[in-house]
Parts: C-alpha cells; sequence; structure tokens
C-alpha cells in the first residue's frame, strides 16, 4: 500500500493511543474534573465552573483526537520491513477484522432488539463500539500474528 | 507443501537473519516459510532458490494433499 505511513509513526501511535485513551477514559468517570479541582481549588462562583467545563471539553478534545490518531498511526504505518507476508498479514486482518465487525453488528442489532431496545445513546455507543471494534481487532491481529505468533 | 529451505539454509551456513536480508525480506517471513505458515510468492521462491543455489523444486515440494 502506498499511503502506509514511516515505521517510526507506528511507535508514536502506540504510545499516543493508550495514553488518549486513558485520559479520555478519565475525563469520562470524572477524574480529570476533580484532579482540575483538586489543583486550582474548589470554587463555587460561575466563572470558576465554567472555566473547569472548558478545560474539562478541551482536554477530552484533545485526548479523544489523540486516541484516534494513534489508532490510525498504528494501523497505517510500514513494519520495519515491508514485504509480501506482511502484507499479505495485513489483508488477512482487514478481512477478518471486517467480518468479526460484521458479525457482531448483526449479533448485537438483532440481541438488543430482542432483548431491549435502546435509547439514543445505547444506539451511538453500539454503534461506535462496533466500529473501534473493526480497528482493535484488526490491530490485535495482525500485531500478534506478526510478533508474537512467530516465536511460538 | 514441503519445504526444505531451513535444511538448504543450514547447509550454506546461513542464519534466517543473512537469508532474509539476501532476499529482502523480514525475518518473520523465513520463520513462517520455514514453519509452513506462509506459501511464498513465486518472486521470492526463485529469489531464495537463486540465494541457496538450489532449483525450486528441491527447495518446495508439492504433496499428495496439495
Amino acid at each position: 500500500m502506498q499511503f502506509l505511513l514511516p515505521h517510526r509513526f507506528k511507535k508514536i501511535g502506540a504510545v499516543i493511543a493508550p495514553v488518549g485513551f486513558f485520559i479520555w477514559l478519565s475525563m469520562q468517570l470524572g477524574y480529570v474534573t476533580r484532579i482540575l479541582i483538586f489543583m486550582v481549588g474548589a470554587n463555587t462562583a460561575e466563572q470558576y465552573s465554567a472555566a473547569i467545563s472548558i478545560a474539562t471539553i478541551t482536554i477530552a478534545f484533545i485526548s479523544f483526537f489523540s486516541f484516534l490518531g494513534g489508532v490510525y498511526f498504528v494501523t497505517f504505518s510500514k513494519e520495519k520491513v515491508e514485504d509480501e507476508m506482511v502484507a499479505r498479514t495485513r489483508l488477512d486482518s482487514f478481512q477478518l477484522a471486517a467480518l468479526v465487525q460484521l458479525i457482531s453488528m448483526i449479533v448485537g442489532f438483532l440481541s438488543m432488539i430482542i432483548i431491549k431496545e435502546p435509547d439514543e445513546s445505547g444506539w451511538l455507543l453500539f454503534f461506535i463500539g462496533t466500529i473501534f471494534l473493526f480497528w482493535i481487532f484488526f490491530i490485535g491481529r495482525f500485531n500478534y500474528i506478526l510478533h508474537i505468533r512467530i516465536r511460538e | 507443501m514441503k519445504n526444505n529451505l531451513k535444511e538448504e539454509r543450514t547447509k550454506q551456513q546461513l542464519t534466517q537473519i543473512q537469508l532474509a536480508e539476501l532476499v529482502t525480506v523480514s525475518r518473520q517471513t523465513i520463520i513462517s516459510i520455514e514453519s509452513g505458515r506462509y506459501i511464498p510468492s513465486v518472486l521470492l521462491s526463485l529469489k531464495l532458490a537463486q540465494v541457496l543455489e538450489k532449483k525450486v523444486e528441491i527447495l518446495f515440494e508439492l504433496e499428495a494433499s496439495d
């Protein structure tokens, strides 16, 4: 593939993706807000809470896009040596990830309808989950075949 | 498909890394071919044969199940 990034991007992605994800997750769980309040001290003024909200949203935005960028870097970076086996493994992993995503979408969709139709946020979470399943499965499978199974 | 790559490589006293460098592939590819997990393309098979100074049929043999 000609649009693959140089190998160094894979290392950058491997760092920023998990860091971005954990910061985003911490923000979702409210830890970031608590840390910000702890750092600057509690205050009930309206301006203060607005500043905390802006800071939290900014951190959420940066961390989420760092995660996305990291996933992109890890997925679309060249290996140290790009050859036919690596290209074949990449293609196989893409195909398998697409299949897993499709099955999970069908099973998830049907089970959600049968058990209990979720609200709007439930659907949104479901579709975001299935989109990420593709990328996470691809990254996991590709790197497992190339770097772990090879040693067995 | 049966392959004799490992035997022929060791006869030539080459390591997996050295052979990989000679045919410009990764070491993982040589490991995968030797373990039978990956069947190389015609081009790579010919390169391996050239480097190891053997015919392709000596390196790779069809089995009854193929």
